[in-house]
Parts: structure tokens; sequence; C-alpha cells
């Protein structure tokens, strides 16, 4: 046997594994909302002689959540690499600051849904907003989701200290955030500018 | 030892890069909306320009999409998610749009 030889970096190994695996998890959730796209880009323009996009939206309400889901995704980000350079201190509070932002999104966002439901376009109206909340609402749910997730992940953290398995687990949390950015970008872009235009 | 893809991940300055790039996108797509001078298509077509490229940015500067060393999993199945995407989309848009046609009540009888 050659001693010399270079045995593999198992935890090397298991770190792009999982970061790996979760990434074709998100490709598949990726999948999910393109068929939710595609049903909303069909029946976008059934109204029904309910109020239509341009009367409904709101483009600095929707220009300002985008910006502030921008900031949480970059604070999520610098989170990132606190983590990986194993500084605690400096990863809970971008992960927090991070959750408080995601908090104002999702306010924002359950202000705007009223605001549809009491200007007569709730779910039940017309074509238009039901798709409009299954592709939306789908957003919301998975930021509730992700929300959650930074409470459960941190905890340990808190009390442990940043380990080989928080750093992935933080790692994939992070991920999954600016999975979200990008979905919001083409909600933004579809839903919010192309309706107004 | 830090690898090219390692080296991303420990430092600030993609995420700037990303952050600002991704901000002027957002921000120039909402000016040519609120103060529209261009024609209607033109719009259009900028505005979904402006989404895959702000797509993209982030993708590759947050995701760090294209940037491991070879084999290129990571890159080959998003490639892959990408064309399933448009196939789904693009084909549910052109089939609904064939049947909402071939639906209408014929103008000429």
């Amino acid at each position: 046997m050659n001693t010399h030889e270079v045995s593999p970096d198992t935890h090397h190994d298991v770190y792009s594994k999982t970061v790996f695996g979760f990434w074709l998890y998100l490709l598949t959730d990726f999948m999910l909302f393109a068929t939710i796209f595609a049903a909303y880009s069909v029946l976008s323009g059934n109204h029904f002689g309910g109020p239509t996009q341009k009367q409904l939206f709101n483009l600095d309400h929707a220009t300002l959540q985008t910006v502030i889901f921008l900031i949480s995704t970059f604070t999520v980000g610098i989170a990132g690499v606190y983590t990986h350079r194993k500084k605690r201190g400096g990863a809970i509070v971008f992960f927090l600051i991070s959750f408080v932002l995601g908090i104002v999104f999702l306010g924002m966002e359950l202000h705007e849904f009223s605001h549809f439901i009491a200007a007569g376009s709730g779910w039940k109206k017309n074509a238009f907003a039901s798709s409009f909340f299954s592709l939306v609402g789908m957003f919301v749910l998975h930021l509730v989701f992700a929300l959650l997730w930074v409470i459960v992940l941190l905890v340990p953290v808190f009390r442990f200290g940043i380990t080989a398995r928080s750093v992935l687990r933080l790692t994939c949390l992070k991920m999954f955030w600016q999975f979200l950015s990008i979905v919001w970008a083409f909600i933004y872009t579809i839903v919010y500018l192309l309706g107004i235009v | 030892m830090i690898d090219e893809h390692h080296g991303w991940n420990l430092s600030f300055k993609p995420l700037w890069i990303g952050f600002i790039i991704s901000l002027v996108l957002v921000v120039s797509a909402y000016r040519i909306v609120a103060y529209g001078h261009l024609k209607h298509d033109t719009l259009m077509l900028s505005i979904i320009m402006i989404g895959c490229v702000l797509a993209l940015i982030q993708l590759i500067f947050f995701l760090h999409l294209g940037l491991e060393e070879k084999p290129r999993w990571n890159l080959i199945m998003f490639i892959f998610g990408v064309a399933l995407m448009f196939i789904l989309i693009g084909g549910t848009i052109w089939i609904m749009n064939n049947l909402n046609y071939n639906a209408m009540p014929r103008m000429g009888h």
C-alpha cells in the first residue's frame, strides 16, 4: 500500500454532495413555479367583470417589495460568508437582519392581498385572481417556511456555535433564500411589470 | 486549502457586485415602466430582457452557477431544467392560444 496516497476528503465530499442534492431540489421547485407561471400567463386575461391588473397593482409598492427582498438576499449572502468563515456573531446578526426584512416583506404582501380582496378581486372572483393568488400565495408559503427554517437553524448555532453540520444546513438555507429571490424577480417582471404595461 | 469555489464562498466581493447590478436593473425596469416613453412592444421586450438578466446575475453572483470545477453537474442539471421550463411554459401558452383561436365562434358563417 502506498501510504503517501492522498485520501479523499470525506467532509468536503459530503458538503459538495449535499449542496448538489439541494440544488436538484431547487430545480424541481423551479418546475413547480414554472407550472403556476404557465397557468397564470394563460388565465391572466380573464377578468369576468372584476378589476384588471392596471386597476389593482401599485408599481411603487411592488418595487419597494422587490428592493426589500433584494437587500434581504444580500444580507443572507453576507451571513453565508460569515458562516463559512466560522464567525458565529456575524452569521447570527445577518441571518436575523434577513429574517426581519423577510417579515417586513411578508407584511407588505399580506397587506396587498387584503387590499385586493377589499377591491373585489378575491381568489373566487375570476380566473385572473385565482391564478394570481396561487402564484404569489405559493411564493408566500415558501417564504413562511424559510422564515421558520431560520429560527430552527439559529437556535443550535446560538447554543453550540458553528459546527461542520451547521455550515451545511445554513448553506442550504442561504441557497433556498437566494432561489426565492430569483423566483420573485420573475414574479415582479411577469406579473407586476407586464401586468401594468 | 481554498479552491476557486470556496474562495467565492468566503469573499464579500461577489455579493456586492451582484447586489449593485441587481439594484440598478430593478430601478431601470421601474423607471422605463413608470415613465413610459418607449413603444409598447419595445417596452415588453426590454422588461423581459431585464428580468432574465436579473435572474442570471443572481444565479452567478449569489448561487455561484457555473463556477464549480469539472465535471459541472450543477450547471448541466440547471441547463436541463431551463430546457424543461421552456417546453412547459412555451408549450402551454402555445397550445392554449391555439385552443382559444379554434374555439372562437366563426365570423364568416
